[in-house]
């Protein structure tokens, strides 16, 4: 699986506090942290933070990238935003993949996105939901789901770089939006060949939860099932990213060895547990 | 309408290891072998490149061999008490590789010493210029005082020395690597464990690349499918981008043919049935990525080099 690392977040205090005072070795930090846990793409959003978002996207992105090499995401609900950031970043970062994160179903977003990312190599993530909202059912976040990959297909996006987030609410406000999420990615895996990318945004469905990691573990692993690609968690997590790991061996999508955890900790090129704990 | 696109995209491809060690590279061979490499299923032109065609290692043992039917003993019944002279023989009919089985260090079997090995595998590197193979006996205690000696001995030669299994590979790894060989993973018929044992030798900080797996073998008849889907799944993790399991296969095929039924019959059929059971074995074998053939009968060896070098006409002739 695809890890995004969601931990560089305006939301949390700590990183909106460093965006503030462009406190380069708190980004640094956390970034380190998510690489070690395994991220793959480093999830970038500077949240509610003070100053010219512009700006504070293109220092995290500045930031982050001055220790990985690793694909950035460049996560906010504001199209006009992304516009403006995205550019910005490619010309800043040329050779760093970018993934646009995200852009809704609806005409005046993907009017707007979906040539972004053609333009600028971008992958891109599409979330079930149009002008009408969330879906309170399967069938609206097929449809939704279905329209936002033929218009990026057509727009001569490659589908490895198409993603869809069929939107996870969480478990004590919506209950049974879980299910039709996981119902989703079932139906959408269908509609082409190859399908595109899954992913979710994991810690929604545990938000103001008491048990939010085990909740978060339980159903990324229900998600894999039914054909998750990528989520967006926290890669620190180190119960969540083992049972991820544990479900991709069930699902064979890795061959089973005894030591499978430290097998995968070794296709990463991570340090083992023993060399990590020594440093 | 346009014709679908059906081309498997691989995020991998075989790691590559190069045998033997020419003087420029600090060794004294005559030539090198280069296995592994392929970048998909083998011998399918349009998935993937066969870089390096399979190459094939002949059997010589240290001391002479204990019941070898009559097809072999014609063969080689006139040098095999001198392993130097059997070397040569192996070299004349066309070996790429020589593989030296230590047998007669086992405890049971003549229980030579370390120092005796060593003479033995001095005496073959000088006899003949190609790239070796050196197994001890598979009894792990007197393997262990064997082979780090012979791994000395062999020193900047570049040998293949096996084999590391789960349970005892320290010593194993830490003697070709000092030495600068590289190493057969040893797995009894079993995926799972062939990672394991790779994931222990790397995590003993041996590298990945340097290392030749070793899935046991079984001959046509006895089990073969059961190794043929093990060495299927085993090659589409590696080229789906599993790196533990990335590594070159090598393969008793002789070993095991000519242990069947087949193959020892007495009566005047063994001639044509050791060498086509040896053959078919290595051939079918070779469909599922076999990178590395140990064999021991020349028409057999014979046979299987023209279904190489029909399954892969454009690749680099194995040795150098």
């Amino acid at each position: 699986m695809i890890i995004f690392a969601e931990r560089i977040n305006g939301m949390y205090r700590d990183v909106r506090s460093a965006i503030a005072e462009r406190d380069t070795a708190v980004i640094h930090r956390l970034a380190q942290e998510q690489l070690a846990g395994g991220a793959d793409v480093l999830d970038l959003n500077v949240g509610p933070s003070k100053g010219n978002a512009v700006e504070n996207f293109l220092w995290l992105a500045e930031t982050v990238h001055a220790i990985t090499d690793k694909p950035l995401s460049v996560d906010s609900a504001k199209a006009d935003l992304l516009v403006e950031v995205v550019p910005r970043v490619k010309e800043a970062l040329p050779s760093t993949k970018l993934v646009i994160n995200s852009c809704t179903a609806a005409p005046q977003y993907m009017n707007k996105l979906i040539p972004l990312a053609a333009a600028s190599g971008a992958a891109i993530i599409g979330l079930t939901m149009d002008q009408e909202g969330v879906p309170g059912d399967v069938e609206r976040r097929i449809e939704c789901g279905a329209t936002f990959l033929m218009t990026a297909l057509a727009a001569g996006i490659p589908i490895e770089d198409i993603y869809l987030d069929p939107i996870i609410l969480p478990v004590n406000a919506a209950p049974k939006q879980q299910i039709h999420a996981v119902e989703a990615i079932r139906h959408l895996a269908m509609v082409h060949d190859p399908p595109p990318r899954f992913i979710v945004g994991l810690s929604n469905v545990s938000q103001k939860c008491l048990n939010n990691r085990l909740l978060n573990r339980t159903f990324l692993v229900m998600c894999l099932a039914a054909g998750l690609d990528a989520a967006i968690v926290d890669a620190a997590d180190r119960d969540l990213v083992e049972a991820m790991i544990t479900a991709e061996i069930l699902l064979g999508r890795q061959l089973y060895s005894d030591e499978y955890v430290k097998a995968w900790r070794m296709q990463k090129g991570l340090p083992s547990e023993a060399q990590a704990a020594e440093v | 309408m346009s014709v679908p696109d059906v081309q498997a995209r691989w995020s991998r491809r075989i790691n590559t290891v190069s045998l033997g060690a020419k003087p420029a590279e600090g060794g004294t061979r005559g030539s090198t072998v280069t296995v592994g490499g392929a970048e998909g299923i083998p011998f399918l032109d349009i998935d993937g490149a066969t870089p390096f065609a399979p190459a094939i290692a002949l059997d010589v043992l240290d001391v002479p061999p204990q019941g070898w039917p009559d097809p072999l003993a014609e063969v080689y019944s006139d040098v095999w008490s001198d392993p130097a002279a059997w070397a040569e023989r192996a070299k004349s009919l066309g070996a790429d590789l020589i593989n030296l089985r230590l047998a007669g260090t086992h405890p049971d079997e003549g229980d030579r010493s370390a120092t005796e090995a060593v003479a033995t595998v001095r005496a073959v590197l000088e006899a003949v210029d190609l790239p070796l193979i050196v197994w001890g006996c598979e009894v792990p205690a007197k393997d262990q005082e064997v082979m780090p000696a012979v791994a000395e001995a062999a020193q900047g030669e570049k040998c293949l020395l096996g084999a590391a299994t789960e349970t005892d590979y320290r010593t194993l790894a830490a003697a070709a690597q000092g030495y600068g060989h590289k190493l057969i993973a040893l797995s009894p018929c079993d995926i799972n464990k062939a990672k394991q044992v790779n994931i222990l030798i790397s995590d003993a900080g041996f590298p990945l690349e340097d290392i030749v797996i070793y899935p046991t073998t079984a001959a046509l008849g006895y089990g073969m499918e059961y190794v043929y889907s093990i060495l299927e799944r085993g090659r589409l993790a590696a080229l789906s981008g599993d790196r533990l399991m990335a590594q070159p296969v090598i393969l008793d095929v002789g070993y095991e043919a000519w242990r069947t039924k087949e193959a020892r019959v007495g009566d005047e059929a063994a001639g044509l049935w050791g060498p086509a059971w040896e053959a078919v074995t290595a051939g079918a074998l070779l469909q599922g990525g076999a990178d590395l053939l140990v064999m021991r009968h020349p028409q057999a060896v014979a046979a299987v080099r023209q279904l190489i070098a029909e399954l892969v006409a454009d690749a680099a002739v194995a040795a150098t």
